[in-house]
């Protein structure tokens, strides 16, 4: 959120016309500017940004430092390619376009696009990086397009010389398929110091990566930037307990299963679905954790992992002897009270727990007005063997829903 | 112009004589040619720390000894004297221009622009040199700005201590602290005065 006045040095000469960056290298300059822009508002509503071309007839100030995002993007319209670039001018004044800013409080900063060869040597470059430097003005360079001999050089040394303290950055970006802005997302030029726009970079970025699915948690940050948080945060709170879960299992020798889960695990699918839409790491997430709920989620995670069991446990004896009163009732109380006594770590296994046909069977066979042989039950245990998330939580919902027809239908 | 201070200083407490260095801003102040950012607040301390150089001291950047010291006041002073402690080896400055109540100048501004006064430093390596302000035209200073341009031949300027003596009023320069912007308005936030219960105004 640092406050920033920016002035960007366009390069509109003629070596722009090439298509090695697509669609042409003006073109992506542009789409990076455009990028730029928004980056910077969007981080903080009071920084300015100012647009000047450097080739063409000479330095021409597009646009003098301003907040007005559609000013900006309506002037890069029309331009022109042709002339040759002049780096040492074009700074100058864009240095003198940020002295006269409105806001003095504003930090200078000024980014230039070097696509095409550099005239000036090293020495006058190095006399002007010192000047910014002495003004406290910090300096991006995007080394794009031409690879003039010592171009490299020359933009190096001028970065040294301006630099002060890290705040002036340069990215080389090469010609290939990557677009230039992609490439400048990831880049110190866009992350600021590490604050700032990392919010705007991380959407874009999610974008660039691969349509709407590309966004973590599949919300858009953009449009729903509470909820996307909300998500964020979760995750990494998750993260953080498992992490500490983590330690704690690696203690513990017994797993517990948890089968009186069945009935919370259909209220966490929507839940599931986030989280296991959110990280391919979710196999990290096999580990324990304390509380209950992160417990229930976990398990379900564990379900759509179809992970084999380890060990399938002495809750099989539980059960039958609750299964006389109301096994899921009995299991949800011995569950609570091992959680509360163990702190246990517990590998959700549920999956496993369905899949042996005896035990469920058994479970059915106590419920009231479930009939084993009742052909819909059949084909309720066997769409279990295909073990996919959804199918287990539905029939968890579905079991509910037998178990509720039944009583009804007895009445 | 400058002073010698040839008391002991056991006789009165000249401590309290130059202790505007606690009206100012410390947060705000600035340099500009600085060779280490944020080093400049270092040197505004109390006068019996002025030659304790221990902790860091305002240089500027290799080769360019010039240096511009952007100090702003919580409150308005008057300034009577000024007091510089430079570096060894020449590297103490040797002119110094003050521009008062401005913002935001910057090198090419103040080469340019004519300084409220200027001084012709002397080394001042015990701090006992003061240099006198003529004092009508800093009655009410909410910001001062010092240029140092040049340094005794050294290749950078050293500051290790920057003292004011002076006054402080309690006045504050006006300053719009806090806008509140309304899209709407939104009748709570004004109360009226039969509300309040002040006034013969009722509101039917």
């Amino acid at each position: 959120m640092v406050l920033e006045a920016t002035m960007i040095c366009i390069d509109n000469s003629e070596w722009m016309r090439n298509g090695d960056y697509s669609p042409s290298r003006f073109q992506a300059q542009a789409d990076a500017v455009n990028l730029i822009c928004g980056a910077k508002t969007q981080s903080n509503p009071e920084n300015t940004v100012g647009v000047l071309t450097m080739a063409g007839k000479g330095v021409r100030v597009l646009v003098t430092p301003t907040s007005d995002l559609g000013k900006i993007l309506a002037c890069m319209h029309g331009l022109e390619i042709g002339g040759e670039m002049d780096l040492a001018a074009g700074i100058q004044v864009a240095q003198l376009a940020l002295k006269h800013r409105q806001n003095k409080k504003q930090q200078q900063r000024i980014i230039v696009f070097a696509g095409s060869p550099i005239k000036p040597d090293k020495k006058s470059l190095e006399m002007i990086g010192r000047k910014l430097k002495k003004n406290s003005v910090a300096l991006d360079i995007v080394n794009f397009g031409e690879d003039d001999e010592g171009k490299t050089e020359k933009l190096e040394a001028l970065l040294a010389a301006v630099n002060n303290n890290d705040s002036s950055h340069i990215v080389h970006v090469p010609a290939g398929p990557n677009a230039l802005s992609d490439v400048l997302i990831s880049t110190p030029i866009f992350t600021g110091d590490g604050e700032g726009g990392s919010g705007f970079a991380a959407a874009a970025a999610a974008a660039a990566a691969g349509g709407v699915s590309g966004f973590e948690f599949g919300v858009d940050p953009n449009l729903d930037p509470e909820l996307a948080l909300a998500l964020r945060v979760s995750m990494e709170e998750e993260r953080a307990r498992q992490e500490a879960a983590a330690k704690k299992a690696a203690e513990e020798a017994s797993k517990q299963e948890k089968g009186g889960e069945q009935q919370s695990s259909s209220q966490d699918a929507t839940m599931t679905e986030h989280a296991s839409g959110a990280t391919s790491e979710a196999d990290n997430k096999r580990n324990d954790l304390s509380d209950d709920d992160n417990a229930l989620l976990q398990q379900a995670l564990a379900m759509s992992m179809d992970e084999p069991a380890s060990t399938h446990d002495v809750q099989d004896s539980e059960m039958s002897d609750a299964a006389a009163d109301d096994p899921e009732l009995a299991l949800a109380l011995q569950l609570s009270v091992q959680d509360s006594a163990k702190d246990s770590s517990s590998q959700a296994d549920v999956s496993k727990l369905l899949a042996d046909q005896s035990f469920v069977s058994s479970i059915l066979a106590s419920l009231p007005g479930v009939d084993p042989n009742d052909p819909s039950v059949k084909e309720v245990l066997a769409s279990m063997q295909s073990q996919s998330e959804v199918s287990s939580s539905n029939l968890v919902t579905q079991q509910k829903q037998d178990e509720d027809k039944a009583p009804n239908e007895e009445k | 112009m400058a002073c010698t201070h040839d008391h002991s200083c056991e006789d009165h407490d000249c401590s309290s004589n130059w202790s505007l260095y606690k009206h100012i801003d410390l947060a705000k102040v600035t340099a500009l040619n600085e060779a280490n950012p944020g080093s400049v607040k270092s040197v505004f301390k109390a006068w019996e720390d002025r030659l304790n150089s221990s902790g860091e001291h305002l240089e500027s950047n290799e080769g360019d000894p010039e240096l511009l010291v952007y100090i702003p006041f919580t409150s308005d002073v008057k300034i009577k004297s000024i007091s510089v402690v430079g570096g060894a080896d020449g590297t103490s400055p040797s002119k110094m221009r003050v521009f008062i109540n401005r913002e935001g100048i910057d090198f090419s501004d103040a080469q340019g622009m004519q300084p409220v006064q200027e001084w012709d430093l002397v080394e001042n390596l015990q701090g006992v040199l003061e240099y006198q302000t003529r004092y009508s035209k800093f009655q009410s200073v909410a910001s001062i700005t010092l240029h140092f341009p040049e340094s005794f031949g050294g290749d950078t300027t050293q500051i290790h201590y920057i003292g004011f003596k002076g006054e402080a009023t309690q006045l504050k320069r006006d300053v719009v602290a806090t806008i509140v912007y309304e899209i709407t308005p939104n009748p709570s936030d004004h109360k009226t005065r039969a509300e309040t219960g002040g006034g013969l105004s009722q509101v039917e």
